[in-house]
């Protein structure tokens, strides 16, 4: 790897500190700079510096003129609400947040690289869909929820700060949703609900992506520099019933018209967790994507299907769960 | 000793249910379950012998192996023509899971959209299909689309348009033979003498059918009649000497496409005379 000095966006969420971990621990790699708004939870390994710093401010700029890294990773792109990233600033965050991260990016010499953290939401999730997305379907996809907007309005920023700096390689990670048990999105939410909500009479394929191998997609376009979008996922999808079966988790069938108040009413109550719109039309309809790219391109091969990769979260919930009872006795 | 095999039926039905519930069972990347497929076995075969008595002819223009097309005609509102294609096929020993393209109108309905998926039923996409044939499968094609299944008793058995020959693009593009089939029979199944425009609107339906028993006997209107059925699979058209790039050629792809209606039509005029009669 020739890049020596990396920065990082996000580095305090839940996957930012283990992308500068790996990262750090590269020979290749001389220095990590990792920058977020919140103080990360536990102190980050050596040779990475922390830098805390507002995204959507103009500060950014002296920031990346400091650092003058080789290869900026934007990983910080939230779908849903976490501590320190409320619902109301998610699109400031995403939207402001890159388009200010590239302002700064185009005034900083020697950088050759800035790989987006993006998402398969971008696609969305309809019953008419292509079973396997490619990456130019991105475009005549409707925009239908609020994080499919911003992944597209993003993604267009960068596409077009990728046209006035031909000489800065741009890459855009779609990725399929994420499951790790460290994470504590709206599917790993359900991976731990007494009973999953799903709609009656569907059946949706599903397509995942563990988190370790998000990682090592990261690690990888870092490692080979490629232009554009590339989707990101494990191998082959697990129908809705069959995930939920080797979970061993119990589905409460809802008709779809109904669906949405009654989710909401059963979140309120505490009995399943709460679920947002994109979520709500990925349980209904799913979604595949087309990873050639990822294999031909990028060199990345995930090392767990999605099959594999959802039994290995459920082995862990598990052992999490056993422990917590073992230590209660 | 009866005794004996009954238990290790019995056995055998309880592991299947445990380990189907178990949820460790295979699907493919298109969500075609295959334990299912087989499980339908008796009641397709008792649709094919019994109910729809069909004969099968040609099964042997159908490759073993690698990328085929196979284009039919297409009637009957629900695809018991791909189920009754498969079945022939099976019986001539060839023994593939043929996939299906299927109006993807019907990936938006519960329940059907699960039943056609788990059964090799993939939303009719160029994108789907493309995929499928660099995968090697045998995928069938119905280019007539809801305008076959959606015409009136009056119009039986005259092929519609074949759509834009998106059919022929992708077997140029991939190298695929084209297999024509004709289906005789699958017309009688739901006669339709008219449709009801203003509850199609309502569900988003390409069109809703009246029959002589539906909606009339509700679920029950569901059932098809028992006409006789004709499955012929006719040689296959090799396009290969063409090359890929014809695919971009309009001129050339609705003249294949048109030769390819009406060498089906032609297969299906001669299986209705070889019939003998609708419900003999």
């Amino acid at each position: 790897m020739s890049a020596r000095r990396v920065l990082i966006t996000g580095v305090s969420g839940p996957l930012g500190a283990r992308l500068a971990a790996r990262l750090s621990a590269d020979p290749g790699v001389e220095h990590v700079v990792g920058i977020d708004t919140r103080r990360p939870p536990a102190p980050l390994a050596d040779r990475i510096t922390f830098v805390e710093a507002d995204l959507r401010r103009g500060e950014l700029a002296a920031i990346l003129r400091v650092a003058a890294p080789h290869v900026v990773i934007h990983h910080d792109i939230t779908q849903f609400p976490e501590p320190g990233r409320s619902r109301g600033h998610l699109h400031d965050l995403n939207v402001i947040g890159t388009l200010q991260l590239l302002a700064a990016c185009g005034e900083v010499t020697g950088l050759r690289q800035i790989v987006v953290r993006s998402s398969a939401a971008i696609y969305g999730s309809a019953p008419d869909a292509p079973a396997f997305f490619t990456e130019d379907l991105a475009r005549s996809a409707t925009l239908r929820t609020r994080f499919q907007r911003d992944v597209a309005e993003l993604e267009r920023l960068v596409d077009a700060f990728a046209r006035r700096h031909p000489a800065i390689v741009c890459t855009a990670l779609r990725l399929q949703p994420v499951i790790g048990t460290a994470l504590d999105t709206p599917i790993m939410n359900l991976f731990r609900a007494p009973v999953v909500p799903t709609f009656l009479g569907f059946d949706p394929r599903l397509q995942l992506l563990l988190d370790e191998d998000a990682l090592g997609a990261l690690v990888a376009a870092v490692r080979v520099p490629v232009r554009g979008p590339v989707n990101v996922a494990a191998d082959g999808t697990v129908s809705l019933a069959r995930m939920l079966r080797r979970l061993r988790k119990r589905a409460l069938p809802i008709a779809s018209p109904v669906y949405g108040p009654a989710v909401r009413a059963l979140a309120r109550a505490g009995v399943v967790p709460a679920v947002d719109d994109d979520v709500v039309s990925y349980l209904r309809f799913g979604r595949g994507v087309d990873t050639t790219r990822m294999r031909a391109e990028l060199r990345f091969v995930p090392a767990c299907t999605t099959v594999e990769a959802i039994d290995a979260v459920a082995d862990r919930l598990r052992a999490e769960r056993d422990g917590h009872t073992e230590a209660a006795a | 000793m009866i005794g004996l095999g009954v238990l290790k039926d019995f056995k055998r039905a309880l592991d299947l249910a445990g380990h189907r519930l178990r949820g460790e069972y295979d699907e493919d990347e298109w969500g075609f379950d295959p334990e299912l497929a087989a499980a339908l076995e008796p009641l397709t075969s008792f649709l094919y012998d019994t109910w729809w008595r069909v004969t099968a002819t040609g099964t042997e223009h159908v490759p073993a192996e690698g990328r085929a097309l196979i284009v039919a005609n297409h009637a009957g509102v629900l695809p018991w023509d791909a189920a009754m294609m498969a079945v022939a096929l099976r019986r001539g020993g060839i023994d593939r899971a043929p996939r299906f393209l299927v109006l993807d109108w019907a990936f938006g309905l519960p329940w059907a959209s699960v039943a056609i998926r788990r059964n090799g039923g993939v939303p009719a996409s160029p994108y789907n299909a493309l995929r499928l044939l660099r995968q090697d499968h045998l995928v069938m094609v119905f280019p007539e689309g809801a305008k076959g299944v959606g015409k009136p008793w009056s119009e039986r058995y005259r092929l519609q348009r074949f759509g834009r020959g998106g059919f022929v693009e992708l077997a140029l593009r991939t190298g695929a033979p084209i297999i024509p089939c004709a289906v005789v029979g699958s017309e009688e199944i739901y006669p339709k003498l008219g449709e009801i425009p203003g509850v199609a609107r309502l569900l988003g339906a390409p069109y809703f059918p009246v029959t002589p028993t539906f909606p009339l006997l509700g679920p029950f209107g569901t059932i098809p009649l028992p006409s006789r059925w004709r499955i012929a699979y006719g040689e296959p058209i090799d396009l290969r000497g063409l090359g890929p790039g014809a695919a971009d050629d309009r001129a050339t792809v609705l003249e294949i496409a048109e030769d390819v209606r009406e060498r089906i039509q032609g297969m299906v005029y001669d299986n209705l005379i070889e019939r003998q009669g609708a419900f003999r």
